[in-house]
Order: C-alpha cells, then sequence, then structure tokens
C-alpha cells in the first residue's frame, strides 16, 4: 500500500499548498490545464446550498476527471448527501454552477446521463422486479426495446435471470442490494453516483459490485463514491474529496494526500531492538515486539537512520516508510486535532 | 412529458390490474344498493310493536272500539284495562304490556287529550311512540264522529280533503323534481365517496413512495413535480374507468330489460320507471357534468391529499391528523348538499356550487333539476372556471410543499413549516 502513491505522482503538481494547521497542507489536484472540459465530465463551481438551520453545502468546488472512481468522504452531516442532490438534479444550488460533460448541467436532459443509487435504498415492493426496472430505466429515457434487451442482459450477468417476476418484498436484503445496483447502471451512465454501495452486501456480492465498478470506470464511466469505510476508498479510489461541515477540506489523488500527510514516519524490523535509541536523526515512537517505528527529524534521510543501527551492528530485517492511512487523515482532519498521540491511539 | 405518461402508466396499470379494483368496481355498487335498501329494509324491521294498555276513567272507550281500531291497524296493540288499577299498575310488566296510559276521568270528548303520560319501564323514542300516538288519534276521532253523529260516509267525505302540490316547470315540462332528487343524491353521494377514497389513494401511494425511498430514485430521473402530476392523473385515470364501467353496466342492464322486458308485465312497468327518469332528467348532461366535476374535484382535492402524503412519515396517525382538514372541506361539502337539494335555487345553493371545494358535490346535485332551467348556463360557466382555476392553484401550491416534502424525513412537519415549504422560492 505504500507505494499506491507512485502511479499518481507524475500527475500531480502542486497549484497551491493551503495551510490548515502549522504541519499540514491540503494538495490541490491539477490536471492537465488545457482541455480541462473534455478531461473532467464533472465540475463545480462555487457550489452553495443553505438551509434554514445550517449551511448543507458551502462554495464547494470540485473537478472530477473523466473514468475516475473519486472518493466523496466526510462524516455524517457533512453535506454529502446535499451536494449529491445537486449533482443529481434534485435540489436546485442556491448559487453556483454546475458543468457536466463541458456543459452547464440541465436536470431535466441530462438525468440519463447520470445513474444514483441512494444510501436509503429504495424500490417499490409490490411490483414485479422485471417491470420495475424496465419502468426506472424508460424513466432514464432508454427506448422499451433497449430497456428490455439491456435488463435481460445484467440479470444473466449478475445470476438474477429467475427474478424477473418476483416482488422486491419477496427479497432479501442483499439481494435487493444488486437489484437497486444492476438499476442505478442499467442505462449506462457516463457518472455513476453510489452512495455506501457495499452496505448490507456478503463479501462475494461486494467483490462482485466492485468488479463490476472497475469494469465500468474501465470502459470509461466516472464513479463518484461516497462512504464512511475509508479501507475501501483506500482500496478503490484514485482521487478523493473531503468535505466536513459543507466545506471542502481535502482534494487530491490517494497517493498524494497521504504523501502530504505522512509524517516522516517508518517502521524498522531489528534483529533485536537496541536499548540506546538516541540519535539525532530521528526520535523512536514506539516499540513493538521487533518492529520500532521512528520519526526522522527534518534534514536527515532514511539512510541516516539504516546507519545508525548498522554501525552498531544490529541485522536489519526491513525497513519501510509508514503512511498514514485515510482512516488516520480523515479522523485527523475532521476532529482538528493532528497530533501524534491522536495517531497512536488510532494505530492500536 | 414522455417520462409523465410513463409515470401516469404504471400508476394507472398497477392500480387496474389489481384484484382490489375488480372485486370493488362490481362489489361497489352493490354495497351501495345495499346500503339504501339495506338501510331502509333495517328501518321497517327494527320498527317497535308495543303492547299497550289503556285504563279509562272517562268512560269513552268501548271494548268495539278498540277491536276495531286494532283490527285496521295490527301494529300496537291497545287492550282495555279490566283488573283493578293498582294490581295492574305492579304486574303489567308481567301481563305482557310494555306499559301504559290513563285517561282521566275528566277528559271532554270535545277537547285534545293534551300529554297524557304513557308509563313504561323503559325508554322509547319518538319512532315508537308517534305510531301510538297516531292509533290513539284515530281512536278518539272515532269517539268524536260517534258523539258528533257522523256516520261513516259523512266521515269519509271530511277525510277526503287532501291537497298535495306537485311542481310543474313550463319552461321544462318532462322536468322531475321527484327524479332529480334521487339523482341528485345518488351523485352527490358518489361525489362524496369519490373524492374520499380516490384522494386517499393518492395520499397513501405518495407516503408509499417516500417511506419506501423510491422517491429519491424517481426524482433524479424526473421532477418531483413530473411525478407528483403523473401519481394524479394515473389516480384519476382509474377514476374516471371505474366511474364509465358503472355507467356502461347501467345502460347495458337497462337495454337488456327493455327487450326482455316487453314480454312479462312487471319488468316493462321497472324499464318505463327508468325510462320516465332518464327523460325527465337530462342524463347526458349529469353524465358529461359528472366527469368533469368528479376529475376537477378530484384534481382539487387530491392535489392537497398528495402535498399531505409528502409531509407524513410512516405513522399512519401523522396521516389522520394532517389530512383532517381536507376531509372536513369535503364532509363540509356533502353537509350543504342536502339544503341544495331541497332548494336547488336558493342563494346558498346557488354560491356553494359555485366556489371550487364545495362546487363538485354541491353542483351535482344542483344538476339533476335542469339546466339551464334551475342552474342558469353562467353559474355552470362560472363554476367550471373556477374549479379549473381551483385546481391549477391547489396543484401549484401541493407541488411546492411536495418538493421539499418527499425527500424530508423526521419528525412531523407542523403546519407553519408547511407553509414555509410552499412559500420560500
Amino acid at each position: 500500500m505504500q507505494s499506491n502513491w507512485q502511479p499518481y505522482f507524475h500527475k500531480l503538481t502542486t497549484v497551491c499548498k493551503i495551510p490548515v494547521t502549522n504541519h499540514f497542507y491540503i494538495a490541490t489536484f491539477d490536471t492537465q490545464k488545457k482541455n480541462t472540459d473534455l478531461m473532467n465530465i464533472l465540475e463545480v463551481h462555487n457550489l452553495k446550498k443553505y438551509f434554514a438551520t445550517q449551511k448543507a453545502v458551502d462554495d464547494i468546488s470540485l473537478q472530477i476527471p473523466r473514468g475516475s472512481i473519486f472518493g466523496l468522504l466526510g462524516p455524517n452531516g457533512a453535506g454529502k448527501t446535499t451536494l449529491i442532490r445537486m449533482i443529481t438534479g434534485i435540489f436546485y444550488p442556491d448559487a453556483g454552477e454546475i458543468m457536466l460533460k463541458g456543459k452547464k448541467f440541465d436536470p431535466e436532459n441530462d438525468a440519463k446521463y447520470i445513474g444514483y443509487m441512494p444510501e436509503e435504498r429504495g424500490l417499490y415492493k409490490k411490483m414485479k422486479i422485471g417491470e420495475q426496472a424496465l419502468y426506472l430505466a424508460q424513466l432514464k429515457g432508454l427506448s422499451y426495446s433497449d430497456a428490455t434487451h439491456k435488463i435481460k442482459d445484467w440479470f444473466r450477468r449478475f445470476e438474477m435471470e429467475s427474478w424477473w417476476n418476483k416482488k422486491v418484498e419477496d427479497l432479501s436484503k442483499g439481494m435487493g442490494q444488486k437489484l437497486q445496483f444492476v438499476i442505478t447502471v442499467l442505462h449506462e451512465p457516463d457518472l455513476i453516483i453510489l452512495d455506501e454501495p457495499f452496505s448490507g452486501l456478503d463479501p462475494v456480492n461486494s467483490n462482485l459490485i466492485k468488479d463490476e465498478i472497475y469494469r465500468l470506470a474501465k470502459n470509461g464511466a466516472t464513479i463518484i463514491f461516497s462512504t464512511h469505510r475509508m479501507e475501501q476508498v483506500e482500496e478503490i479510489c484514485d482521487r478523493i474529496v473531503l468535505v466536513n461541515k459543507g466545506k471542502k477540506i481535502l482534494d487530491g489523488s490517494v497517493g498524494a494526500v497521504k504523501q502530504d500527510f505522512k509524517e516522516n514516519l517508518f517502521g524498522i524490523q531489528l534483529e533485536k531492538i537496541p536499548e540506546n535509541l538516541s540519535s539525532s536523526a530521528f526520535e523512536a515512537i514506539k516499540t513493538n515486539k521487533q518492529e520500532l517505528i521512528v520519526k526522522i527529524h527534518d534534514g536527515y534521510k532514511p539512510n541516516d537512520v539504516l546507519e545508525h543501527f548498522i554501525r552498531q551492528g544490529i541485522n536489519i530485517m526491513s525497513f519501510k516508510e509508514m503512511l498514514p492511512s485515510l482512516n488516520e487523515i480523515f479522523i485527523r482532519l475532521v476532529e482538528g486535532t493532528p497530533t501524534a498521540r491522536q495517531f497512536e491511539k488510532i494505530e492500536a | 412529458m414522455n417520462k409523465i405518461l410513463l409515470i401516469i402508466k404504471r400508476e394507472y396499470l398497477t392500480r387496474v390490474r389489481k384484484r382490489t379494483f375488480i372485486i370493488g368496481t362490481i362489489l361497489f355498487p352493490v354495497l351501495y344498493l345495499a346500503l339504501i335498501f339495506g338501510t331502509g329494509y333495517i328501518a321497517e324491521k327494527s320498527r317497535e310493536d308495543l303492547t299497550v294498555g289503556i285504563i279509562d276513567k272517562s268512560g269513552f272507550f268501548t271494548d268495539e272500539l278498540i277491536a276495531k281500531t286494532n283490527g285496521t291497524d295490527s301494529l300496537n296493540k291497545l287492550s282495555l284495562i279490566k283488573i283493578p288499577e293498582a294490581l295492574f299498575k305492579t304486574s303489567y310488566d308481567s301481563l305482557g304490556y310494555n306499559g301504559y296510559v290513563v285517561i282521566p276521568q275528566t277528559a271532554s270528548w270535545k277537547q285534545g287529550l293534551d300529554s297524557l303520560l304513557f308509563v313504561t319501564n323503559k325508554t322509547y323514542g319518538a319512532g315508537a311512540t308517534i305510531p301510538v300516538e297516531n292509533k290513539l288519534n284515530r281512536l278518539w276521532d272515532e269517539i268524536k264522529n260517534d258523539s258528533l253523529g257522523i256516520d261513516s260516509s259523512k266521515k269519509q267525505i271530511l277525510a277526503s280533503s287532501n291537497i298535495s302540490l306537485k311542481v310543474y316547470n313550463s319552461k321544462n315540462r318532462d322536468a322531475d323534481a321527484g327524479a332529480a332528487t334521487v339523482i341528485g343524491y345518488v351523485c352527490g353521494f358518489l361525489m362524496y365517496l369519490i373524492l374520499l377514497l380516490y384522494g386517499s389513494q393518492v395520499m397513501m401511494g405518495v407516503t408509499e413512495e417516500k417511506t419506501n425511498r423510491i422517491a429519491e430514485v424517481v426524482v433524479s430521473s424526473v421532477k418531483p413535480f413530473q411525478l407528483m402530476l403523473g401519481k394524479i392523473i394515473g389516480i384519476g385515470m382509474v377514476a374516471l374507468t371505474q366511474f364509465l364501467i358503472w355507467i356502461a353496466c347501467i345502460f347495458l342492464i337497462y337495454n337488456i330489460g327493455k327487450v326482455s322486458g316487453q314480454s312479462t308485465g312487471a319488468m316493462a312497468e321497472a324499464v318505463g320507471g327508468v325510462q320516465r327518469v332518464f327523460t325527465s332528467v337530462h342524463i347526458l348532461t349529469v353524465v358529461g357534468c359528472f366527469i368533469f366535476y368528479m376529475l376537477g374535484g378530484f384534481f382539487f382535492y387530491s392535489s392537497l391529499y398528495a402535498a399531505i402524503g409528502s409531509a407524513i412519515n410512516e405513522d399512519m396517525r401523522e396521516a389522520q391528523s394532517l389530512s383532517f382538514p381536507i376531509t372536513m372541506l369535503v364532509i363540509f361539502s356533502i353537509a350543504l348538499m342536502t339544503p341544495a337539494i331541497s332548494n336547488p335555487s336558493s342563494p346558498l345553493a346557488v354560491w356553494t356550487s359555485i366556489i371550487p371545494f364545495s362546487s363538485p358535490i354541491v353542483m351535482m346535485a344542483r344538476v339533476p333539476f335542469g339546466v339551464p332551467n334551475t342552474v342558469p348556463w353562467w353559474q355552470l360557466g362560472l363554476s367550471m372556471a373556477l374549479l379549473i382555476a381551483g385546481f391549477m392553484f391547489t396543484t401549484w401550491f401541493a407541488a411546492r410543499i411536495y418538493r421539499t416534502g418527499i425527500l424530508m424525513y423526521g419528525k412531523k412537519p407542523s403546519w407553519k413549516e408547511m407553509m414555509k415549504w410552499a412559500f420560500r422560492k
């Protein structure tokens, strides 16, 4: 996982570094300046939505490159759902602009380009599954024959053919999820928005959906993936945006974000851990059986640490950089307490 | 536009194909007739039949007279008490009497017997005592006749002075107020039931979409207004289908009866009766107006019901308390219908048949009395125009509540909050 960022690194040209605290910066991702319209399937500029009691979305801008798997993260009540509802045309923004495929977003005509699976799944309980899929696909603008053809295709792939005449109330929760996913992507949208797509799914079906997400992305669809489950984000997403209290507080590729939040921590496995760990190059943070976690001081390099132990004649079994997990970054930013202690607590 | 058609189609087909629709279409007229005739039958059956003892101190009552009265009217048997008064008063119950009346010694045949006490051990309503009263009055009349020396032939002459008025409208010779009253009642009540039943169907349909969370999926494809309008129109079509099936059935039965009825006398008479009603009341005008007011009234009320449906959550008690004011409007209209039928040209009837909320029911009660004689064209036209304006307003208003309510979960909104949803930009 620690070298995850490397494939993305060439893309990253830091445009600006916004200081968040004394130690941390928000990395802003810059896609190549030219042809941004073609590069980005969705651009959101200074979007605002205020409700009576709160600023649900307060001046958020973001760009989502075509073909990416994009993580939209944030704690409960951060404004994710409101943001998604504006992108899907359910809410009108109070201010700001949404550009879809390089043109101003028109909810009525652009619905066919978007597939949205809300967190709270919803289907007609008493309607036959085949008819229901057909109805919802036609609402997205597919013709009857086209929709029938596509539904049969998807049902075959997901081994759901026997479901056609069943009702939703006859399905288990996991089966319902699968159906909801199929309905979301049926009309082959360019932009697929999935809110917690894996909740309630067993590992087999989780993998099935995950593989479909990869396949759809490979075929050119862009996926916005909203979740609290950071390990899924690390696994699946190319890029993330973190939203808190209606504002964007982090935006970048997963690798770049981790690089930006790294604390020069390294894990060293030693044959035996020496008594004396004092060095000007680093500070030992924690020992864990044979592994020693050190923080390298500014101005020193990993080799200085290695040298320290080699000189003492201690065999080094392994040496690796410890990048923070997205989970740690998430909690650090949301709680606003960027201390090592906080970090340790999560590590344990 | 195409999307609205899809929604209408779904709403219509899922309802029409349901078994409850087919059963309801057949069962409703049966139950409706059963309700009308059943209540009459039960009222007939449940009439009290009292056995009344008469303790006569005046000496006017004779066994012969009482036997004669009991012979002409076998209900509420009267009998003259011969056993000692005190004994009877303590034991009348065990002797099989429901009660007794004491005729005072001071009674004079020239005067009436005012305020006699009917002593019983149960409390009887007017429905039970009035027949007894009538019977006693008839008896007393006999006594008066005998005392005045009026024989039975003179008596007949005296009794035959009954004047009854029948309305004859010189402009509309076929008008039959009796038939119009019956049809007015039937139309008004049918409208009332359709508005309430289908209105609550709209409300429940909206709530179902909200609580199933399908609403969020659908409104990412269509506008909330389209979803609401599609549902209302779809369910309105279901109501129209049901009504047209009934009309077709009546037409069919009537024609079958007309063909087969020529042979049998009773059938011919029944068909003739229906024919008279149909010719006296302009049936096409009534059916045409009914369809207009059914759809207009339905759109007026069901959009309000849709707004309520979008505001409530899973709790059905919320539905009841929030829909109460709207249901009250419908009930108020039906309360206005009765005076409108008994006097279809009164200012109350005219104005309540023009104001949109009550016009579907009250106007339908007036229309059978004749257009343009009882209901002038200007009234019908104004009423229709206002109803169209009214439902356009309620639909617009409801849509503004609906678009917010349908995605709002949590506690029940107050009226104030709902008004805020309606009037913010």
